[in-house]
């Protein structure tokens, strides 16, 4: 209900400045996802560098060059897409923002939860991480939070389960 | 008897009602139905190379072993009503065994096809939360054992009283609302595309045999076929849609019934409506025809394939009649006030010929999105039933200072406001949820849907019917 701020200052990845505190994810979240670049990068130039040593051509190094070079662009992507990420608990409702290129914010009320799901890879668990996602009666609602240390996941779980009882109504 | 999370054999023994079975016909039923599709499968070739004797022996033999698993299978398959749960049983060597709360039921069906009318058995099917179909279909049951299961069932789900008494000024009779005329339905199938464009196409294969002179059998057999093809799904619609019925029961549930060679009998509950979508395609302009559809949740899945289920609301009808039928599953909508105002002219690079038939907008009681220049379809979501809001923004809509709302639903079709301002989008989000919030808050306690348009009205925020951009000076 907040009046909405002139055009110049509305930045799709802030919405509601003053109204809503965002919450960002675990930094942690950002070595989880660089190993993850590494280990497909690593893979790559292994399999490059056999074949430049079974083959003996020039071009096997230039592939490795161009996967080194992908490699660093999606590190970066990486590291900026987990800052894009954002939730916040407002009253009624959890607002979570992610996307780089595709900009997405979900406004999801708790009232409207049909269960919570809280999932841990075994990356995530190394570096103590967990992923709460919020599901409702339509399949299109997407309200996933990577990246939360345990205890935080915990709570929200905890939180958004006992607001939904308040507020249950399902359909 | 409230108590139905725990199994607890002993504890609510007066509650358990002995387990029942099927009617004994329906093995032969599923048989028979299937013979159909082991001729199919048979093929007229395997006839040609075998010799009918053969064929018919093989079919029989076939036919016999699918009627004895059917039996197996109805022998093992049971259900029963344990407090406000049904039960259903099935299976012999993979048991089943599924609990169907049923104040989470949102509509039933009853369904005939050809044989089961002649046999006079009926198909029970309820559609639940969260399956892409219907969850339990009952069949086969005697239609007076069907219908007495069906009313018991829905007076079970209901939240509040039984829908009988809580119906101020019709006990029991039901409020006949709308009924399909026949002619109209004819003629509006005629008017699709398949069947427009099929005289050209049996005059252009007609031309090419004319002119290479070649009557080949297979030739004409594959044109027939392909020609049958292209009219099925017309000729399906007229046959579904036949002499389609809506009434009014009680206090606010819908019954439709509708159906040539296989009848359906639909009770909606009130308040099961997730969405009506208008849609005015482009042959039937002339016409001032339209078509209603309204989503259930559980019921009309994303799949496009739209001539299984049973969505119907108004086959073909003029406004009018749109009007009454909308204001009937969404009570306090009508439909013909529902302004929306459409994107900035800066969209006109993503949408470069549709751009004025674009457009959203915020009305009392729903979210209002329109779309389509040649079939036009207007999407109404009710904001107490919208499940979350999201606000997406691509690479392009981002340079433009764009972003697309999107409400979205359980009944799989989510309703989009396309392109508006960063900060006209993010105040109608804004807007979706409060007033998603208000809604909800209000009709729960309002017991039967009779007095909800008054209520809602008062408790509505802001009773504007177009929408204001918030950038106004």
């Amino acid at each position: 209900m907040s009046e909405p701020p002139a055009r110049t200052v509305v930045d799709a990845l802030e919405p509601w400045p003053d109204t809503v505190t965002w919450r960002p994810l675990s930094s942690r979240l950002i070595a989880v996802h660089l190993i993850g670049v590494a280990t497909w990068t690593v893979v790559l130039l292994g399999g490059l560098l056999a074949g430049r040593i079974i083959g003996g051509q020039t071009a096997w190094l230039w592939g490795m060059a161009a996967v080194v070079v992908l490699g660093l662009w999606r590190a970066g992507v990486a590291v900026r897409a987990v800052r894009a990420w954002g939730y916040a608990e407002r009253d009624n409702d959890l607002l979570v923002r992610h996307g780089l290129v595709v900009r997405h914010l979900s406004i999801v009320p708790y009232a409207r939860m049909q269960y919570v799901d809280v999932t841990a890879g075994p990356l995530e668990r190394a570096f103590g991480l967990a992923t709460v996602q919020l599901h409702t009666a339509a399949a299109a609602s997407d309200a996933r939070v990577p990246g939360l240390p345990p205890d935080e996941a915990a709570r929200l779980r905890d939180r958004l389960t006992a607001l939904g009882e308040d507020r249950a109504e399902g359909l | 008897m409230s108590d139905t999370g725990p199994p607890a054999p002993s504890g609510p023994a007066p509650e358990i009602e002995p387990r029942r079975r099927l009617h004994p016909l329906s093995p032969l039923l599923k048989g028979a139905k299937s013979i159909v599709v082991i001729v199919a499968a048979l093929s007229w070739q395997t006839l040609g190379q075998i010799g009918p004797t053969d064929f018919a022996l093989i079919v029989l033999a076939l036919a016999v072993g699918v009627v004895i698993f059917s039996a197996v299978g109805w022998w093992n398959t049971g259900y029963h009503v344990v407090a406000r749960e049904l039960r259903i049983t099935e299976g012999l060597v993979w048991r089943r065994n599924r609990a169907i709360p049923l104040d989470r039921l949102q509509a039933v069906e009853l369904r005939r096809p050809l044989l089961a009318q002649l046999s006079g058995l009926a198909e029970l099917r309820l559609e639940v939360v969260g399956g892409n179909k219907a969850e339990a279909p009952l069949a086969y049951l005697t239609v007076r054992d069907a219908a007495t299961l069906r009313e018991r069932l829905l007076a079970l789900s209901g939240r509040a009283a039984p829908v009988d008494t809580a119906g101020p000024d019709q006990p029991a009779g039901a409020a006949p609302l709308y009924r399909v005329r026949n002619h109209d339905l004819l003629i509006s199938q005629l008017l699709t595309p398949q069947a427009i464009f099929l005289p050209f196409g049996v005059a252009w294969v007609a031309a090419q045999f004319l002119l290479e002179g070649s009557w080949t059998f297979i030739g004409i057999a594959s044109t027939v076929t392909a020609m049958a093809g292209v009219l099925l799904q017309p000729i399906r619609r007229v046959l579904r849609d036949w002499d389609f019925q809506l009434a009014r029961e009680g206090g606010e549930r819908l019954v439709l019934h509708y159906g040539l060679t296989e009848t359906r009998s639909q009770v909606v509950p009130p308040r099961r409506v997730q969405a009506v979508r208008v849609t005015w395609p482009f042959l039937w302009r002339a016409k001032g025809w339209m078509r209603l559809r309204m989503d259930i949740a559980g019921l009309s899945g994303p799949d496009p394939g739209d001539d299984k289920s049973s969505d119907r609301l108004m086959p073909v009808g003029d406004l009018p009649t749109a009007r009454a039928l909308v204001a009937a599953a969404l009570p306090g909508v009508d439909l013909a006030t529902l302004a929306t105002s459409p994107p900035p002219p800066r969209a006109r690079l993503l949408h470069p010929f549709g751009l004025r038939f674009l457009g959203a907008g915020l009305a009392a009681d729903v979210f209002v999105s329109r779309s389509g220049r040649v079939t036009r379809e207007t999407t109404l979501i009710p904001y107490a039933r919208m499940q979350s809001v999201r606000v997406v923004q691509g690479p392009v809509q981002r340079r433009l200072g764009l972003a697309t709302v999107y409400a979205d639903t359980a009944g799989g079709h989510a309703g989009a406001a396309h392109d508006r301002p960063l900060a006209e989008a993010y105040a109608i989000a804004d807007q979706l949820a409060l007033r998603a919030r208000r809604a909800r808050a209000t009709p729960v306690g309002a017991g039967g849907g009779g007095a909800s348009p008054v209520a809602d009205g008062s408790a509505a925020p802001v009773a504007e019917t177009f929408w204001q951009p918030p950038g106004r000076p």
